[in-house]
């Protein structure tokens, strides 16, 4: 496998694209996706042929539209049934949220099936069966299973899920499979599991050691004025368990961000391993450290941004202050000025998300193709054309529930 | 695109890889550039197939590699050529093969000047369309309604100005050196209430806020600061205030505001994406927070109140002097009561109006000092 994309020509893509997303208020986005995942997949080489995309920007435009159309009256019940105050107000929050997280898997199922029948490989296309619902009531009740667990069970989650989409993919009539074990993702996960959870586990088991829970459930209990003081005379460690309690906080949150990039690694070499079409097999030997020098490239691209901006700030400001004191700050200054600071927090965010793809998500998807080991090629040359396109509504319900990928 | 020169080498013949869209199978295959069309022959020099010029198309791939399918066909037929000099020769030939990108950037320059007429006519709705519907909507609503949505802003427009997280203890008049100044302000807005006549009872309340401002909410609730408490010099000044808030409840101004905040939010969320239910009450609330009404609404609110005032036996002259006091001194983006460049007029305004009438002052000596201490504390 290799990829032959230069760096140089994403870079210009993705930045011409960030501007027009800018003028043209984010109407821009799904030719900017269509241009994206022409630039990956074309670049991409298999045993010698190229991946293709043939999706078009009219078609995820048109499913957006039609997604739109299906959700603004759901979306205008929920708000209607916020309005009302009653049991059906406090009910319609977690229902709502119920519904758009099964819609928003569903959109993440039909999408990946608009994504694979619009990509073709020596002259077949891939597709997907399989029931959408079906995908998005398991992936819900796994997220459920893993919340529950502390994420023990999200190595179970990913390869149950992965295994259910997988042997619903096929490359013309070749079938895929999904052969990872979960345990070995949980064993290889654990070490860091462990790293998150111990401090967590630490913090809860000082609370358990230090506090008198039934002289606290009684001072509760009483109530009235300056409970905090009685809880502290009643707690002489309190104050130094909570200090303690938010010293362990920070620590899994310095560890999370570390970890990070360790995690993608870990997922992606493990997912990548364990795909199979018919004979057609895949070995990753994906690196750890160059998925961190991905996130270290990020970071330099970033700082050197920020750099930029905090310049022309200061000069906005430094004009704009000046501008103060030489007329009057009347309404259309203001204007001015807010207009200025909504394009500041625009190009800032657009930014950011421009280098974060530059960097860290062309990097994933070069290392994660690049370090593919693929045997069983001869498979290749028998595959029969089957499958149809299908229909672009899942990308456009994803885009719209914001659970859209590439 | 047709170039009318020929290529100088004028290679007639090249090698290409083709998929018959039927099997995966890869066959090396000779192309050649026949009269009628792509002459496609296997190695063995038999022919597989004939694709005439107008009906290849250049699909997506890598930069130094030309590939080619047929427009319309179902089957995936792919033909590629890796030799640069042979891949511009059938590009001069074929319309629909567009090698320098000449016509995608043509169609892509129409979509960004749709895209860009889009938003410019989005923007044109978002100014004009969506006051002009907000305000031909808001008399038609219910009262029922309106107190719902009243309720719902109530909400976030307490936790907004509760920054310290007071909660209960955020309105002031509810300790008990607090409850005569609560019973002050009562009197005082019944008197208005009652020459009002709404279809909906008031509630107000003075909230822990030192920024001399008053706000109304859909649904009659009404908020008075102990900042604008402390810089009354007299409890009429206060009622001139809470008479022009009751102008906005009256004129509904604050439901119009709510669902024109609503609808932009709405119509924006869709565009960018952003499509949580509650953002709309959110962004609703700090419309009604931040922005002022238009000099329209408040001038009528204006009229609303002095002509209140006079009907109570009121002096509207103390609506003119308190806004003439504070008019200029309001905090940045607070400016529900006043909109400072046009304060002068406005005052003019309502001296002109105030009639000449029999008057009795709202409080007692006693009852104003009891208001000015309805923030005192326990």
């Amino acid at each position: 496998m290799r990829f032959l994309g230069q760096r140089r020509s994403y870079w210009r893509l993705l930045i011409r694209g960030a501007v027009l997303l800018m003028v043209t208020l984010g109407i821009y986005r799904f030719w900017l996706a269509t241009d994206v995942r022409r630039f990956l997949w074309s670049n991409t080489e298999i045993a010698g042929e190229t991946l293709e995309y043939t999706g078009t920007a009219l078609e995820l435009l048109l499913g957006f539209l039609v997604a739109l159309a299906l959700l603004i009256p759901v979306y205008a019940g929920f708000f209607l049934a916020a309005l009302d105050l009653g049991i059906l107000g406090k009910l319609s929050g977690v229902v709502g949220f119920a519904a758009l997280g099964v819609l928003g898997q569903y959109a993440i199922y039909r999408a990946r099936r608009y994504r694979l029948t619009r990509t073709i490989y020596r002259g077949l296309r891939f597709h997907q069966e399989g029931s959408a619902w079906g995908f998005a009531f398991r992936a819900i009740l796994w997220w459920v299973v893993t919340a529950l667990t502390f994420g023990l069970a999200y190595p179970f989650q990913l390869a149950s899920l992965e295994r259910y989409k997988m042997r619903h993919t096929f490359y013309g009539d070749l079938g895929g499979r999904f052969e990872a074990s979960a345990f070995v993702l949980l064993l290889r996960r654990f070490p860091m599991w462990l790293l998150l959870f111990a401090p967590l586990a630490v913090a809860v088991s000082g609370f358990g050691g230090t506090v008198d829970w039934k002289a606290l459930a009684d001072t509760l209990a009483q109530g009235g004025d300056d409970v905090m003081g009685k809880i502290e005379g009643g707690n002489p460690g309190l104050g130094g368990t909570i200090v303690f309690a938010m010293l362990m906080t920070g620590t899994r949150i310095g560890f999370a961000a570390l970890l990070y990039p360790a995690f993608q690694a870990v997922i992606l070499r493990w997912w990548s391993s364990g795909l199979r079409f018919g004979d057609i097999e895949m070995q990753s030997r994906l690196r750890m450290r160059n998925v961190y020098g991905a996130y270290a490239r990020f970071f330099g691209y970033a700082l050197l941004f920020s750099i930029v901006m905090g310049i022309a700030g200061m000069i906005a400001v430094t004009l704009a202050g000046a501008a103060a004191n030489f007329g009057k700050a009347d309404t259309a200054g203001q204007i001015a000025a807010t207009l200025l600071l909504v394009a500041g927090y625009v190009v800032t965010a657009l930014g950011y998300s421009t280098i974060y793809r530059a960097t860290v998500l062309l990097s994933l998807w070069q290392l994660g193709m690049e370090s593919l080991q693929l045997s069983g090629l001869s498979a290749l040359e028998k595959v029969k054309a089957t499958g149809r396109p299908s229909s672009a509504l899942g990308e456009g319900l994803a885009d719209a529930l914001n659970v859209g990928s590439y | 695109m047709a170039d009318p020169i020929e290529p100088p080498l004028a290679a007639k013949s090249g090698a290409g890889i083709y998929f018959d869209g039927v099997t995966s199978a890869r066959r090396d295959v000779i192309v050649e550039l026949a009269p009628g069309g792509l002459q496609v022959s296997g190695g063995d020099g038999r022919a597989l197939t004939t694709w005439s010029y107008d009906e290849i198309e250049g699909l997506a791939a890598p930069d130094n590699i030309l590939r080619l399918g047929r427009r319309g066909s179902a089957a995936l037929e792919r033909l590629e050529i890796r030799d640069p000099d042979f891949a511009a020769a059938i590009d001069a030939r074929a319309e629909y093969v567009d090698r320098t990108g000449s016509l995608e950037r043509r169609q892509r320059l129409s979509v960004i000047r749709w895209s860009v007429g889009a938003t410019v006519s989005l923007l044109v709705v978002a100014w004009f369309g969506v006051p002009a519907i907000a305000t031909r909507v808001t008399p038609l609503l219910p009262t029922g309604i309106e107190l719902k949505l009243g309720d719902a802003v109530n909400m976030q427009v307490r936790a907004m100005l509760d920054t310290r997280k007071k909660g209960a203890a955020f309105d002031c008049g509810t300790a008990a050196p607090e409850i005569p100044g609560r019973a002050a302000l009562d009197k005082l807005v019944r008197r208005l209430e009652a020459a009002a006549a709404l279809p909906l009872a008031l509630r107000t309340n003075v909230v822990r806020r030192t920024e001399a401002n008053a706000l109304a909410l859909p649904g009659g609730q009404l908020y008075v600061f102990e900042g604008l408490i402390a810089k009354a010099e007299n409890a009429d000044e206060v009622a001139g205030v809470i008479a022009h808030e009751i102008g906005h409840v009256a004129h509904r101004d604050g439901t119009r505001a709510v669902l024109e905040g609503g609808g932009l939010s709405f119509l924006f969320g869709m565009l960018l994406g952003d499509f949580v239910g509650g953002g709309a009450v959110v962004f609703a609330a700090k419309t009604v927070l931040q922005s002022s009404y238009t000099r329209e609404a408040e001038s009528a609110a204006d009229a609303y109140a002095t002509d209140l005032l006079n009907k109570t036996g009121g002096d509207a002259h103390s609506l003119a002097n308190i806004l003439g006091r504070i008019g200029g001194a309001t905090e940045p983006g607070m400016k529900i009561l006043l909109n400072h460049p046009e304060t002068k007029a406005r005052v003019a305004a309502i001296n002109n109006a105030t009639a000449i009438n029999a008057r009795s002052p709202f409080l007692d000596t006693g009852e104003w000092t009891a208001l000015k201490k309805i923030c005192a504390g326990p």
